[in-house]
């Protein structure tokens, strides 16, 4: 043994946390390289070198470990890099599914040739030039039998048709075919994607001049002039069309809440609940210019008059009331839900408003390449070049899908991972201090000190942990602001966790102090504190560390509880655990089961692998452990 | 042992002190004016405040601190433990039926509990390293990383949700049928939170019923057992159990004790009307006078199950010294 140690001592000592590590990995792959017997160990490594070598040679602590970087990787450098914006929700995006193919169009489209593009809430509608109707992207809704159908799924009697014109809703699709056959599938839940008796009869006499699908209620205008709406329009009554408007209307530019109708003297009127919308340019209502096309957004509409003069009006916000500079002649308008477009006539695409879903970033593409046809709709906008070819851009989808508000999960998930690891990471800080004092003071000092110490954990230990602690957040929770709210989280977490590390510490410490090392530095006449901290403290840190990790997935256990309950961080201020606080409805559970099963998936995760590294850790640390 | 069970009952004393002077702050600092909540609010202004003054006399809210904490243990030892606003009826009322909930669920969930940990603890340490040691290691690591609310909603959603086996929350109802038909359906709206109750606590209690057995299986006299040429089934189960069953005899009170202590997260994911349920409703409806009993319930009962575990512990173990 002796002369083995001989051999390479250097080698030996030196080999340190990073060696240890490759050594790992190699072991991953070739055979296992020699163990060091514990005569050796003990001669040639600290024990720090020993636990942590010892840690390298576990395999699930490493998985734990590298789980739990990679999670702390998503969520503190994921909040770095995806911003959130508290205040902001999009209702028209509720509730999709995971998903992130909103703009993968079908080939096939594109080689039949693109007559017609129109978007919905995470899905497009495509018509080709041999009147075949595509759908892509992702189900808006869940489907329930009279409810709603797949968007994605073309009914059969479409399939067969001739269709001439499409147009997508939020969460509908309406077409026409050439024989004036109105066709609707999707969400039916206001029975927008029903056919009223009145329009059937109209349909069957009437040609169609125009479909428009809106947020939750359809419109059809007729070629004489007469608009019908239908479907959820009681929040923006778009059905009540001025009697003065009826059999005159040429045009129509649909929105949520406002419809922009184009008359035939050329004049613009507005429909709907949006007041900023209805302030209609003035000359653009007494006839002193002629309209020509106008186009519609959440808050804002747009109109082009004959001399290819551009009218904006509505909300500033966005810099929608901005028109950028342009050269040429405008060929066509196009509106997203934020975003205003015109299309030039040298085929360069202008386009400003809300860039929140990259709806600004024009392909490269579309920047040196003419374009001949553009759509904007909802987010995703579409553009055809000379050649046939089709580019896309603007919301590509959202991996984790969204929650009740439109919010993206994804980040909500994201920056929800920073909030639960570091309210967790604090409350267990608190806790081991609080421990550390209590267990050490009683342990060393022992006699009246470790009585009345004893007996004040005892009480804490007493107190019912989340009942206490519900209750205590809910009698602070009016008085504080919702920032400190987090902090009051941490300090009530921290103050009710500490007892039980409290009594392992004083435990171990009656047994270090009778211990040999403590009376030669009692003889030596070193201070108590000293005592403690230095010389006592080292041999007790395994055991803390070792309760820290396993302390510390108790406490994103707890957190998580605590906000699903709704007694923990407040929203809009997300968490793993309140992004989940709405999943107590049934209906949450049954259909929208990303809301819940993604964030809860992390919780999990996040507690497994720190789990994992205790574990290891433990084993590392006390090799007898795992003989037991 | 009579001098021991003394002291321990004398050191409770401080501990029940700090806790009801705990809670009696938080009924102090809890928003919302309680004469005002005790008063009728159809009262005409001219004589509201009258009524007002009456009432705060009435409750002794006119006294010193010291004073009405005495007044509110006095009250509360008495059995007058204020008014619920949640349920509108005294708050001694409305804290039986939810009590009687939570202790039905309960019985079931450690019945459940203990038929599964004893025997798997058991069988673990007999078989440790082995492969089904491993299973339930594996088990319990996956069971302690999950949140109660989580198992709850998987349950939800694959057992009641896709499956329609079993409803997915909620009380049972008269219409549900009479006699035999009625208790079975208890069983079909208890079977889902009994289930989740028993995942979340079963590895913590099959983790201590194998230290505990491994503990037994390493003495000396299991060796001179086995040496003698006993049969293996008569060493582990006569002679390593029964030492076993000392630390285990802890749990075993402590889960009698907690028959009464509700689970929040549970009850409130499954909508069962149990304690943790309504101290989540009273909380979320302002409702603190029933909150804060429910607390001092808790807490007093916590403080019984310890005292009385320490004591078993020392009466079934000689070995422990009573100092």
């Amino acid at each position: 043994m002796d002369n083995r140690r001989q051999r390479d001592p250097v080698l030996q000592e030196k080999r340190g946390v990073l060696q240890s590590f490759f050594a790992f990995i190699k072991r991953l792959f070739v055979k296992e390289d020699k163990k060091l017997s514990v005569l050796e160990e003990e001669a040639l490594q600290t024990p720090a070198k020993t636990v942590i070598k010892n840690f390298f040679r576990h395999k699930l602590g490493i998985l734990g470990l590298l789980g739990f970087i990679a999670i702390l990787t998503f969520s503190f450098l994921g909040s770095k890099l995806v911003p959130i914006n508290l205040s902001l929700q999009e209702t028209t995006l509720r509730n999709i599914r995971p998903g992130y193919n909103y703009l993968k169009y079908p080939t096939q489209l594109v080689q039949e040739g693109v007559k017609e593009i129109s978007s919905g809430a995470s899905f497009s509608v495509g018509l080709s030039q041999a009147g075949n109707v595509y759908v892509w992207g992702t189900v808006p809704t869940y489907l329930l039998e009279g409810f709603a159908t797949s968007v994605l799924q073309v009914p059969e009697e479409v399939q067969k048709a001739n269709i001439v014109k499409v147009s997508a809703g939020d969460r509908h699709i309406l077409a026409l075919d050439d024989r004036n056959q109105l066709y609707c599938w999707g969400l039916n839940n206001f029975e927008q994607a029903t056919l009223p008796s009145k329009l059937q009869s109209k349909l069957a006499s009437t040609p169609v001049a125009q479909i428009v699908g809106g947020e939750l209620y359809s419109a059809v205008l007729f070629a004489d002039g007469e608009l019908f709406v239908w479907g959820g329009t009681m929040g923006n009554r778009l059905d009540i069309v001025p009697l003065h408007c009826q059999g005159r209307i040429t045009k129509i530019a649909a929105s949520s809440n406002n419809m922009a109708l184009l008359l035939d003297d050329g004049t613009v009127e507005v429909t709907g609940i949006q007041t900023v919308v209805k302030q209609v340019p003035e000359q653009l209502q007494d006839g002193s210019v002629k309209v020509v096309d106008i186009v519609a957004s959440y808050r804002n509409a747009m109109a082009l008059d004959e001399q290819g003069q551009l009218y904006v009006w509505g909300d500033p916000e966005h810099g929608m009331l901005r028109i950028p500079a342009y050269q040429g002649q405008i060929k066509a308008l196009a509106a997203g839900k934020s975003n205003l477009a015109v299309l030039l006539d040298n085929g360069q695409v202008v386009i400003w408003g809300d860039n929140h879903y990259k709806q600004l970033e024009l392909p490269e593409k579309v920047q040196s390449q003419p374009v001949t046809q553009l759509y904007c709709t909802m987010f995703q906008n579409y553009a055809v070049h000379q050649d046939g070819s089709l580019s896309a851009w603007g919301n590509k989808g959202f991996i984790f899908g969204t929650d009740e508000q439109g919010r993206d999960l994804l980040t909500r998930v994201i920056h929800g991972g920073r909030i639960s690891l570091t309210v967790g990471a604090i409350a267990v800080v608190i806790s081991v201090v609080i421990a550390l004092f209590f267990g050490m003071t009683a342990g060393f000092f022992g006699g009246m000190t470790d009585n009345i110490l004893m007996r004040f954990t005892d009480f804490v230990m007493s107190i019912p942990f989340l009942p206490m602690a519900i209750t205590l957040s809910a009698v602070v929770r009016g008085k504080v602001s919702e920032m400190n709210r987090i902090y009051m989280m941490m300090v009530i977490m921290g103050f009710l966790m500490w007892p039980g590390l409290a009594r392992l510490v004083r435990a171990q410490i009656l047994l270090e102090r009778e211990k040999d090392f403590v009376l030669a530095a009692r003889a030596l006449g070193v201070r108590y504190h000293n005592i403690i901290v230095r010389h006592i403290l080292p041999n007790i840190f395994n055991l803390v560390l070792v309760n820290i990790t396993l302390a510390y997935a108790g406490s994103l256990l707890t957190e998580a509880g605590l906000s699903y309950l709704g007694f923990g961080v407040a929203p809009p201020t997300p968490s793993w655990g309140n992004i989940l606080q709405n999943a107590q409805s049934l209906a949450v559970i049954e259909y929208y089961w990303w809301r819940w099963l993604i964030p809860g998936t992390f919780v999990v995760l996040a507690a497994l692998c720190i789990n994992l590294v205790g574990d290891a850790l433990r084993e590392a640390m006390d090799p007898r452990a795992s003989e037991k | 042992m009579l001098r021991y069970i003394v002291r321990r009952i004398i050191s409770l004393i401080p501990v029940v002190l700090l806790v009801t002077v705990m809670l009696f702050a938080l009924f102090k600092v809890m928003p919302g004016d309680p004469v005002r909540m005790m008063l009728n609010p159809g009262l005409k202004a001219e004589h509201y405040q009258a009524a007002y003054e009456a009432m705060r006399l009435k409750l002794g809210l006119d006294k010193s601190y010291p004073e009405q904490y005495v007044r509110w243990i006095t009250n509360t030892l008495q059995g007058e433990l204020g008014w619920s606003t949640l349920e509108n009826r005294p708050v001694k009322d409305a804290i039986k039926e939810p009590l009687k909930n939570t202790v039905i669920l309960n019985i079931f969930v450690i019945v459940l509990e203990l038929a599964i940990a004893l025997p798997v603890g058991i069988k673990c340490a007999v078989k440790r390293g082995k492969l089904y040691d491993n299973f339930w290691q594996v088990f319990s690591m996956f069971t302690y990383a999950m949140p109660s609310f989580f198992v709850a909603l998987t349950l939800i959603y694959t057992i009641s949700i896709k499956l329609k086996l079993l409803p997915p929350g909620g009380m049972p109802l008269t219409i549900h049928g009479k006699g035999f038909s009625y208790y079975l359906s208890w069983l079909r709206y208890m079977a889902l939170p009994v289930i989740t109750l028993t995942i979340i606590s079963l590895a913590g209690t099959i983790r201590y019923v194998r230290n505990a057995m491994i503990d037994a299986l390493s003495q000396d006299y299991i060796r001179t057992a086995r040496s003698k040429g006993l049969a293996e089934k008569v060493v582990i189960y006569s002679h390593a159990f029964r030492n076993a069953l000392i630390p285990v005899s802890t749990i075993v009170i402590g889960a009698i004790f907690s028959l009464f202590a509700g689970s929040p997260i549970t009850e409130t994911a499954f909508a069962w009307r149990g304690i943790g349920h309504v101290l989540v409703k009273a909380l979320n409806n302002r409702d603190f006078m029933l909150a804060i009993f429910m607390n001092l319930f808790l807490s007093m009962l916590s403080i019984t199950a310890n005292f009385v575990a320490d004591i078993t512990y020392a009466l079934v173990d000689p070995r422990i010294k009573l100092e």
